[in-house]
This record gives structure tokens, C-alpha cells and sequence, in this order.
């Protein structure tokens, strides 16, 4: 195929600005064969949400498009398929409900003022560094019952585990020392608590009597608290940071949000619609399908580019427009089918506590844009620091 | 095992659905249309929703208070409407049919 686009999501610069590359794709190369890579993209709204809901003819085996390492992951609930995927699945997912994790909300809103307390007084903070990135972490350490001391260790490796290198095609030792940190981590935990018998009823607590019931093997124990660390925390502050972020750049949406605090749902949509962290996740064919007039063969990997359905104009009006009225239900950001996010309830929760408290303590704020960084992974995205400046309300 | 899903336009499907699977879960692997299943059945998006045949309701076990708000906010809310995720598949449950619920 000689396709006039080209795209490649390990590029640096592609992840700095990967919206004009999605259009392309979308309206020239709606299912893209990347010459150098060999895998698939997937642009359009309609035909990632038909591969994330078709999980008999796209697997989940593999979720990242570099050439496999000797290295082997336990079995994870985001690497699995029907039926393994819902017996690990069904474990975590009743304590994830809206229902279950709505008493957790004064606990976050308890940290959420503790980190900003010392914060206020100086007028400025790194919104990341200093308030985004400590909050999903220490909650995600109190549901699984682990020290909230190790926070900044679990957040370290997991940081580890998931960047990427400029251009660089492949998993390095640097992800691979940290996966492997994260698992003796739990190995630790678990030994702990086999020592220590009185019952915990906390994540972890759960997970191990289900392996004791053998309902799940130890590998998958060790799986989940890597899953969990991992993504129950750089998400969610990636996503806390964006909010940030364009509730400054577009600053009427600021004003908007802090005349009609009702609309804090809908900015949060809005805001995994428009720039959520997930951009792509991986599938595997499982059989040939054609799609487009191009043939993905069995075997073949498929990158799913959530963030460009998310600015698809066949799906919504004004794509590019950042609107929090707009009140998107039905957005890409969390994925969909059997392995949409399990955890965006959780997420939602801890995002809007954390927006309610800004919008409680701060007047306007400035982020000094020439200072920001950004992480680096083709298929997370984010602030890695986010400066402002802010005055306090009166 | 088997339940059957009904189309709007009265098109039936039959789905095999292994016990400890939730309908949703069997409906999306098998294609049924219209249940799309966006959250993953985390009880958040109702779109699994679905009307469960009159004879049917009484064997289902009830809904949890989650299921019952989420349900309560849809506009085809009707006394046997339940969300296809909340229901897992035993003994109990076979040979069930569920009216696949449009719009949500
Ligand atoms: C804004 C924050 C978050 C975003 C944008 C996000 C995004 C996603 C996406 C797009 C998927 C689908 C992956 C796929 O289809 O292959 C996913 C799956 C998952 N997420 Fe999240 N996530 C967030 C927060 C969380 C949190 C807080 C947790 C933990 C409680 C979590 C745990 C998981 C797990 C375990 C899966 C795998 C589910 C499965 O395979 O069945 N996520 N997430
Ligand atoms: S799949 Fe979302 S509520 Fe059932």
C-alpha cells in the first residue's frame, strides 16, 4: 500500500502533538499499515469502538505494539481474553462500582486538602509533581491496603515501567528492572500478610483469599497488584493534570465552571474525551477481517487510537472545541467492551474531589507553560510537570 | 447455557453463555447489536440496559441499590428493566429472553 500518510506514534514529536496525524489518518488512511512497524492503526470513532466491543476477532493478548522481550508478564486482566479475562474480572470490578466507591469520596476529599494545605500560601505549586500525582497513589494504596510510605517507591517504578524512549521500538532493561521491582514489591506484601493472619478487607486482602479459594493462581495474584499500581495512578494524574491544564488555556471554561460548579461531570467527559491520557491500546487479530478495503490478517497487531475517535467529526460537532457543557457519554477515553476501564469510577471520583477543592480555594491561576514537561509513551499521555501560579478567592 | 436477545424489530439471537459470565459480557462476545457495553459493566452506563421478558423478571435475583439508581435515571425505564452486566449466568437463569433496550 502506498499510503500518503505517514504516523508514527514512538516518534517523540508525534506524541507531542499527535491530533493533526490522527485527522490525517482518519480521513486519508482510516486503517493505516505503519511501513516501519508493520502494525495497524485504527482512527475513526465507529471502527475502534467496533474493535474494543469485538473481543473474539481483536485480543486483548497483546495491549503494546513493540516486539515481544524473552521477559514474561504474569497474567494480567488486561492482557487476557474470554473466558479468563472475566473470572479475573469479576474479582476487582464489585468494588469498583460508582456504589462502591462513593464512601471512599470523603477520604479523598481528607488527602485532598492535606496536600493542598501547605501548598496555598505560596501562590504557586507544580500541579503534578506536587498535588496530581500524590493523590491517585495514596488512594490506590488504601484500597489495596498497602503502606501510603511506599507511594513514592510504587510510583517510581511504575513511572519506570511505562516510559519510552525517543523512536525507540522496544521494551528496554530500565521498563523491565521496574516490572520486576513491582512484583517482588507484592511478593514482599504477601509474605507479610501471610505471617500476619488476622483478615484485611482491602484489595489485596480479597485477592489473596481468592487464590486461597484457587480461584486465581499466584502469578495472577502478583498480576493484579502490578495492574493496579500501575494503572490506577499515572492515569489518573494525567488526567487530573490535562484538566488543569485546559481549564487555563481555555479560560472562559474556567469561568464557566466556577459560575455553575453543577457542570463538574460534564468538564470531566469533556476533558477525557478532548485529551484523556489513554491514547492507543494494542489488539491482536485473531482472524482475517477486512475492513475499509484493507485486509488485517490473523496474527497481525492493531493499535486502537482512542484519542482520535474521541476528535472523530463523523462522531461530534466541533471536535477540536473544548466544551464543558457538552457532557459526552459516550467517548473512547475509557475504552469500551469487556475491558473498558474498571477503575473510572474511582477515577472520576478522585478528579472531580480534586477540581471541587481548587475550585473551593483558588480564584485564577497561571500555568507557566515554558516550564512544563511532558512524560513520554506512545499510548499514555501527559504532564509530567505542570507549574502555575494562582491567586487564592477572598 | 443459552439466553436469547430481542432486537427492537423482533430479530431474535441466541447466545451460549458460560455460568460466572455476565449477559452483557456473553452479548458483546457474541455481536449482539445495541448492547455496547462502554464501561465494562462497572454499573455506570446503562448501556446494557435491557427489558427482561414479563415470565422472566421474577427469576432473575433482585438488583442491587447501584443498578437500581443507574436504572432509575433512564428514560426507558420500565418495572422489568435491568442492566445486562449485574445479571451472571447460573442454572437458574436458563433459557432467559431480554428485549435489548435502545438509547439507552
Ligand atoms: C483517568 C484515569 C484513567 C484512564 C484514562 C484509564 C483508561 C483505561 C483504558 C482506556 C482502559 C482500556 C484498556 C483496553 O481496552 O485495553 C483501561 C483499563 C483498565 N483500567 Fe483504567 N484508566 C484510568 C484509571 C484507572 C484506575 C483509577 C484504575 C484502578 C482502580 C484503573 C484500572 C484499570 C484496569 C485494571 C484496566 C483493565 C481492565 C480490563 O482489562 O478488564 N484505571 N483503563
Ligand atoms: S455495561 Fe455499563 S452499565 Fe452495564
Amino acid at each position: 500500500m502506498n499510503s500518503p500518510v505517514e504516523f508514527d506514534p514512538y516518534d517523540y514529536a508525534t506524541q507531542d502533538d499527535p491530533f493533526p496525524g490522527y485527522k490525517a489518518l482518519r480521513d486519508h488512511a482510516p486503517v493505516y499499515r505503519s511501513r516501519k512497524h508493520g502494525f495497524w492503526l485504527l482512527s475513526r470513532y465507529d471502527d475502534v469502538l467496533a474493535a474494543v466491543r469485538d473481543a473474539k476477532t481483536f485480543s486483548s493478548r497483546i495491549i503494546t505494539l513493540e516486539p515481544l522481550t524473552d521477559e514474561e508478564l504474569p497474567p494480567l486482566v488486561i492482557t487476557s481474553d474470554p473466558p479468563d479475562h472475566g473470572r479475573l474480572r469479576h474479582l476487582i470490578a464489585p468494588m469498583l462500582t460508582p456504589a462502591a466507591v462513593a464512601p471512599l469520596g470523603e477520604d479523598i476529599r481528607q488527602l485532598t486538602r492535606r496536600l493542598l494545605a501547605p501548598l496555598l500560601p505560596s501562590g504557586r505549586m507544580d500541579a503534578i509533581v506536587d498535588f496530581a500525582q500524590r493523590l491517585p497513589m495514596a488512594m490506590m494504596c488504601r484500597l489495596l491496603g498497602v503502606p501510603m510510605e511506599d507511594e513514592d517507591d510504587l510510583r517510581r517504578w511504575t513511572d519506570m515501567a511505562v516510559d519510552r524512549k525517543d523512536g525507540v521500538f522496544t521494551t528496554t532493561e530500565e521498563n523491565n528492572l521496574a516490572n520486576q521491582s513491582i512484583y517482588r514489591y507484592f511478593e514482599t506484601q504477601y509474605q507479610q500478610r501471610l505471617a500476619d493472619p488476622a483478615p484485611r478487607d482491602d484489595l489485596l486482602g480479597r485477592l489473596m483469599a481468592a487464590e486461597k479459594e484457587g480461584r486465581i493462581s499466584h502469578e495472577e495474584f502478583l498480576g493484579f497488584g502490578y495492574m493496579l499500581a500501575l494503572a490506577g495512578s499515572e492515569t489518573t494524574r494525567k488526567l487530573l493534570g490535562n484538566m488543569i491544564y485546559y481549564l487555563w488555556k481555555f479560560k472562559d471554561q474556567w469561568k464557566l465552571l466556577q459560575q455553575d460548579p453543577s457542570l463538574l461531570g460534564s468538564a470531566i467527559e469533556e476533558t477525557v474525551r478532548y485529551n484523556g491520557p489513554t491514547h492507543m491500546m494494542g489488539r491482536l487479530v485473531t482472524t482475517d477481517i477486512t475492513l475499509h478495503g484493507q485486509t488485517l490478517k490473523r496474527g497481525d497487531k492493531v493499535g486502537v487510537l482512542l484519542m482520535s475517535g474521541n476528535r472523530d467529526e463523523r462522531k461530534y460537532t466541533n471536535p477540536d472545541v473544548y466544551d464543558i457543557r457538552r457532557n459526552p457519554r459516550d467517548h473512547l477515553g475509557f475504552g469500551g467492551g469487556l475491558h473498558a476501564c474498571v477503575g473510572a469510577a474511582l477515577a472520576r471520583l478522585e478528579v472531580k474531589i480534586a477540581i471541587q477543592e481548587l475550585l473551593h480555594a483558588i480564584d485564577d491561576y497561571h500555568v507557566i507553560e515554558s516550564a512544563c514537561t511532558r512524560t513520554h509513551s506512545p499510548q499514555v499521555r501527559g504532564f509530567a510537570n505542570l507549574p502555575i501560579e494562582f491567586t487564592l478567592r477572598t | 447455557m443459552k439466553v436469547t436477545f430481542i432486537q427492537p424489530d423482533g430479530k431474535e439471537q441466541d447466545v451460549d453463555v458460560n455460568p460466572g459470565t455476565t449477559l452483557m459480557e456473553a452479548a458483546l462476545f457474541e455481536g449482539v447489536p445495541g448492547i455496547l457495553g462502554m464501561c465494562g459493566g462497572i454499573c455506570s452506563c446503562a448501556t446494557c440496559h435491557c427489558h427482561v421478558e414479563a415470565d422472566d423478571f421474577g427469576r432473575l435475583p433482585a438488583a442491587a441499590a447501584g443498578e437500581i439508581e443507574v436504572l432509575d435515571g433512564l428514560e426507558q425505564r420500565r418495572p422489568n428493566s435491568r442492566l445486562a452486566c449485574q445479571i451472571t449466568m447460573d442454572d437458574a437463569l436458563e433459557g432467559i429472553r431480554l428485549h435489548v433496550a435502545t438509547g439507552a
